[in-house]
């Protein structure tokens, strides 16, 4: 009697841990929570250029003041091979110089870590954003382009949508990437890139 | 856009076609222009169909004025245009439909002599061949009846005739030297040509002889990066699934248990049994 009832202890203990310690989807990574909002930055925020003629000064600050967002901008290029280079640093993001300047006609690429190996990353929250949510670039002129959440997609990144990403625009649009989705601990790659897509406030 | 939508969905790549790379779920863009050198200034109206409010309204539009794009939802418009200051319930000069659809876009623009007024509807190019941009002459010169139009001394449009729109041709990333020659005048202007861009060049009658307007259709980056981003490491990602085998072997053992004391439950049972003899 004791063997059976301790045998059914142990099975029901032994599914329990089971069940507690694995999900039916790999792990995905907690959203943070309490962020204080930042202030929008100071200076002009002009319009987008009705000219092809007219220069737009280069990005050197980008602030999203509703999830914590505040990161000088380097500049990122390709790497060898061709893919997108990645900031060295998790804690700035980068504008792709490849891609037109942030409030110039087209669609202008910046790219953050979400973590390093320890901790979060500058774009960590990017997947808080919703539709409507306010992005502000400040230029090396000193003026602000403000842009506007249209959208926040998350794609695999064995099914990347270049044209989609990358192509071009009519109109001055902003494009933030980075990773999200299931850990692959074997790879030690995330599965999935986060695209946050903004479109110029006029 | 739909076809992103499809590949998160089904996991398939997103078919690009001839589409822009907006993401804003049917949205596509429209701009108005006055390109009939002489037709005095008009007022343009742009409906969603079936509305009698205006979407957009543009007051004084003079020759040679091409508005920015805005962006619209996908679905049925028309154009209006009437003569400028006259009232929006009067009757419009000139009236045609356009059909928007998602990630497209179009220039609506008078064209033509003003005897021969019309409003054409073109499909504006938004994709380019990679390292390269994208060029179409639209002529709008009434005084030279036809012009050549030529980008770093070679033809890309030997004939354009006026109110024409040629088709968009892929050029070499550069900064060129464009010329519109004309009989009686020519121009010329330099203009960079980044990769991944579209341009519509347009021929203008200005105050002394021939103009060319560079209008920036859309950018792009000119050489896309190859495949996904790298912008994680997994300090944020939780313990993934480790091994299930430890706690199988746990229910397993408990099985192996619990089976063990059964069957002896059972035999004990059977044993009283075969003692009282029933």
């Amino acid at each position: 009697m004791i063997a059976f009832a301790a045998g059914l202890v142990v099975i029901v203990g032994g599914t329990a841990g089971l069940l507690l310690t694995h999900h039916s989807t790999p792990a995905l990574r907690p959203v943070a929570a309490g962020v204080a909002a930042l202030p929008v930055p100071t200076g002009p925020i002009v319009a987008p250029p009705q000219s092809a003629a007219a220069q737009v000064a280069r990005p050197v600050s980008l602030t999203i003041p509703l999830i914590g967002v505040k990161t000088n901008l380097i500049t990122l290029g390709l790497a060898a091979g061709g893919a997108m280079q990645v900031p060295a640093a998790s804690t700035v993001a980068g504008w792709f110089t490849g891609s037109p300047r942030p409030g110039a006609v087209g669609s202008s690429i910046i790219v953050g870590h979400v973590d390093n190996k320890h901790r979060a990353g500058i774009f960590f929250r990017l997947p808080e954003l919703k539709r409507g949510d306010d992005i502000y670039v400040k230029r090396a002129d000193g003026t602000t382009a403000e842009f506007r959440v249209t959208e926040v997609q998350e794609y695999p990144k064995d099914h990347f949508p270049t044209d989609t990403v990358y192509g071009p625009t009519p109109d001055a649009e902003l494009r933030l990437i980075t990773c999200g989705g299931a850990f692959d601990p074997v790879t030690h790659h995330y599965l999935s890139n986060i695209i946050v897509y903004a479109t110029q406030v006029r | 856009m739909l076809s992103a939508a499809s590949a998160l969905l089904i996991g398939m790549p997103a078919a690009a076609a001839s589409a822009a790379s907006s993401a804003s779920a049917g949205t596509g863009w429209i701009r108005l222009a006055h390109l009939s050198p002489n037709t005095p200034a008009v007022d343009v109206y742009l409906y969603s169909f079936g509305n009698s409010d205006a979407k957009i309204v543009l007051h004084h539009v003079a020759y040679g004025t091409v508005s920015p794009y805005e962006a619209v939802p996908a679905g049925d418009y028309s154009v209006a245009m009437r003569s400028a200051g006259a009232a929006a319930s009067s009757q419009p000069v000139l009236s045609t439909s356009v059909t928007v659809k998602a990630g497209h876009a179009y220039t609506v623009a008078g064209m033509g002599p003003e005897s021969g007024l019309r409003l054409q509807v073109m499909n504006d190019q938004l994709t380019t061949p990679s390292g390269k941009s994208e060029v179409r002459v639209i002529q709008a010169s009434l005084k030279q009846q036809t012009v050549k139009f030529t980008c770093g001394g070679q033809a890309i449009v030997p004939k354009a005739t006026f109110a024409s729109v040629s088709s968009y041709q892929a050029i070499p990333a550069n900064t060129w030297t464009m010329q519109a020659i004309g009989a009686g005048s020519t121009a010329t202007a330099r203009f960079k040509m980044a990769a991944g861009t579209v341009h519509t060049m347009v021929v203008l009658d200005g105050a002394d002889g021939l103009e060319i307007v560079n209008l920036e259709d859309a950018a792009g980056a000119g050489q896309p990066p190859v495949g996904a981003v790298s912008t994680g490491f997994g300090g944020t990602a939780g313990h993934g699934p480790g091994s299930p085998l430890p706690w199988l072997a746990v229910i397993g053992a408990g099985a192996l248990i619990a089976v063990g004391g059964g069957l002896r439950l059972r035999r004990r049972g059977l044993g009283r049994q075969m003692n009282t003899g029933v």
